[in-house]
């Protein structure tokens, strides 16, 4: 019973962030008439407080559950020096949309699981934002999409580690596990890019009604798409892909090793007295 | 009289950005981005006067890039600058004055919205806004304080590693070199990170996480959810259901709140000094009022048609509603009640 209602608020929240990046597509199919101004100025607006909704709902439930103090040291530890990674990128200019911090939310996730994932994800991009002054209604789409990062790669632990918690687990790592790793991190770093984008397009573009003439479909409008993200992020994106990759093959090992290991050493017990 | 309270700030911002999406009149755009940049100067002492103006160097960007982005994809309006060829995917067809001034219209709003961000970041700090986490996120509150705490020493023991790595001789050439300073960083937070779970453990931290989170309050999120998404797709795709939609969405988005405040009535905790809500608070949030009323009401005196500019089908010059400019000056009065001896001291 509670494991379905977690799995359908994991669902109803993932179906509502997709439809928050794919309503721009939509809208405009039901306005017919002339170009009117009815209603859409404040189309983004809602869509940010709907995705805000949604996060807190996954962040009540996933942090709910009992968070023990070695999860919220780790946790808080962990987002401390990811952000100061992100610190690092601010200072030094590196080519493109390259973002040191989506390897360590990934490693984290898939060795600590999907929850500790999501919460680094989400956590990560809030201190992130709060130190560089990054605030903004772009927030709520940044650590709901980081927190997703985290929270599949959670679920690939969860396949790729037959025995999450025994000695040998994560030691063995390396190999085609890191290959599939880096593959996962190169989708993600796209997929990234594609989502904030989109997020970002009513924006961009203004009104959808706007620039939308009535015999316009579909088509036309992602070709749009298309082209704006052509233009505008598809070498970042690529960047921050490969730069994914990159950082996954090289600390991956030697990170998944050091996390296991601190996992391990972290689980000592509280002995509770009687009464 | 000390800080403005960041609730206040919040209000303020949020006012912001409610007014900068309801209009794409250039006249008003242009007047709220002068009043974001007058209270971020108003506010930001003697060190960061700079970085008030980076709304500025944002506009360099954002304006010519969307205006050229409108200019060359949508081919509507009257005033026919040049034409591209049609055998262009998407470029091709005629280039209109109208679109290239809806675009910069766009560049202009986020501007806006960027800038009353930026006076937010400028003017609160990440202490404060931790603080306004809701009860139910007390968790994620400690959380977030670690890791705020934690960035200092992040920071030291970097640099520390990096200095004893560079006594060795190694040098960071490319990305390969990093591996031996971020390994050690690693291991040094986690071995910092696990005295602390100790610690806390130590002081009775463990001792309230054993609870589990309650059926209802579950149930009650996956409802709001539902709700919330059953909501926006009939809004989406049954324009005639609109009201059905609309309560649909507000039903929801309450459940989801009635959950979080549930799930914080659990946890007990007490603040260490408290920051007092002020006159000056007060005052600022009826500012915001004031601009939302102008902006959201219809009002007998004024005119909100003059909010739906749009230059199509021929440009023309937007019109200006004085009554709604004297409404968004209401989003002046932090610059008015600014106090420059605690700014400076700050």
């Amino acid at each position: 019973m509670r494991k379905a209602i977690s799995g359908a608020i994991y669902f109803l929240s993932a179906a509502i962030g997709v439809l928050a990046f794919v309503y721009p597509f939509f809208i405009g199919r039901q306005v017919t008439g002339s170009i009117g101004i009815a209603h859409g100025p404040d189309a983004p607006l809602v869509t940010t407080a709907l995705v805000g909704l949604s996060l807190i709902a996954l962040l009540v439930e996933l942090q709910g559950q009992a968070i023990s103090a070695k999860t919220v040291a780790m946790l808080g530890v962990l987002v401390a020096i990811t952000s100061v990674l992100r610190f690092v990128e601010v200072a030094i200019p590196m080519p493109g949309g390259f973002s040191p911090i989506f390897a360590p939310i990934i490693l984290a996730g898939y060795v600590f699981g999907g929850r500790f994932g999501f919460l680094m994800g989400t956590f990560t991009l809030l201190v992130s934002g709060l130190i560089t002054g990054g605030v903004g209604p772009w927030l709520p789409y940044q650590m709901f999409t980081a927190g997703w990062v985290g929270l599949t790669a959670g679920w690939m632990g969860n396949t790729l580690r037959p025995t999450p918690r025994t000695l040998k687990g994560g030691l063995g790592f390396g190999g085609w596990k890191l290959g599939l790793l880096a593959a996962f991190g190169f989708t993600w770093g796209l997929l990234y890019g594609v989502i904030i984008n989109i997020y970002f397009w009513p924006f961009a573009v203004g009104p959808v009604e706007q620039t939308w003439g009535p015999g316009i479909g579909l088509g036309e409008t992602l070709a749009r798409y298309a082209a704006f993200y052509a233009a505008s992020s598809l070498g970042w994106d690529l960047i921050r892909a490969g730069g994914n990759v990159a950082l996954i093959l090289l600390l991956g090992a030697p990170t998944v090793r050091t996390l296991t290991r601190f996992q391990r050493r972290f689980h000592f017990e509280v002995a509770h007295g009687q009464g | 009289m000390a800080r403005v309270d960041a609730r206040a700030w919040v209000v303020w911002t949020l006012t912001t950005l409610v007014v900068a999406s309801s209009t794409r009149n250039p006249l008003y755009v242009l007047l709220l981005l002068m009043i974001t940049l007058v209270v971020s100067v108003s506010w930001a002492s003697a060190q960061d006067h700079r970085r008030a103006l980076s709304s500025l160097r944002f506009a360099a960007i954002a304006v010519p890039m969307a205006a050229l982005f409108n200019g060359l994809t949508a081919h509507l309006g009257d005033t026919v600058l040049m034409r591209l060829p049609a055998w262009l995917p998407l470029l091709g067809g005629p280039v209109t004055l109208e679109a290239l001034s809806f675009g910069a219209t766009n560049g202009l709003t986020l501007t806006a919205i960027f800038g009353g961000f930026a006076t937010f970041n400028q003017v609160t700090s990440a202490r404060d806004l931790v603080r306004l986490a809701p009860r139910a996120f007390h968790e994620a509150g400690v959380v977030l304080s670690i890791a705020l705490t934690f960035i200092p020493h992040t920071t030291r023991s970097l640099a520390r590693i990096r200095e004893a790595q560079a006594v060795r001789g190694h040098r960071v050439r490319g990305l390969r070199d990093w591996l031996p300073i971020f390994v050690p960083l690693l291991v040094s937070g986690l071995e910092r990170s696990m005295g602390l779970a100790e610690a806390m453990v130590a002081r009775g931290y463990g001792a309230i996480s054993d609870r589990e989170q309650p059926l209802h309050t579950q149930s009650m999120l996956a409802l709001g959810l539902f709700a919330v998404l059953g909501g926006w797709l009939t809004w989406l795709f049954l324009p005639a259901q609109k009201a059905v939609a609309m309560g649909a969405m507000v039903a929801g988005g309450g459940l989801i709140v009635g959950a979080l405040r549930l799930a914080g009535r659990a946890v007990h905790h007490t603040t260490y000094r408290t920051h007092h809500w002020t006159t000056r608070d007060t005052l600022i949030v009826l500012g915001c009022g004031l601009t939302l009323v102008a902006v959201l009401v219809p009002l007998p005196v004024t005119d909100r048609g003059t909010l739906y500019y749009a230059p199509y089908p021929r440009l023309t010059l937007p019109t200006f509603d004085p009554f709604i400019g004297l409404g968004l000056l209401g989003l002046l009065l932090p610059a008015v009640l600014a106090n420059r001896d605690t700014i400076d001291r700050a």
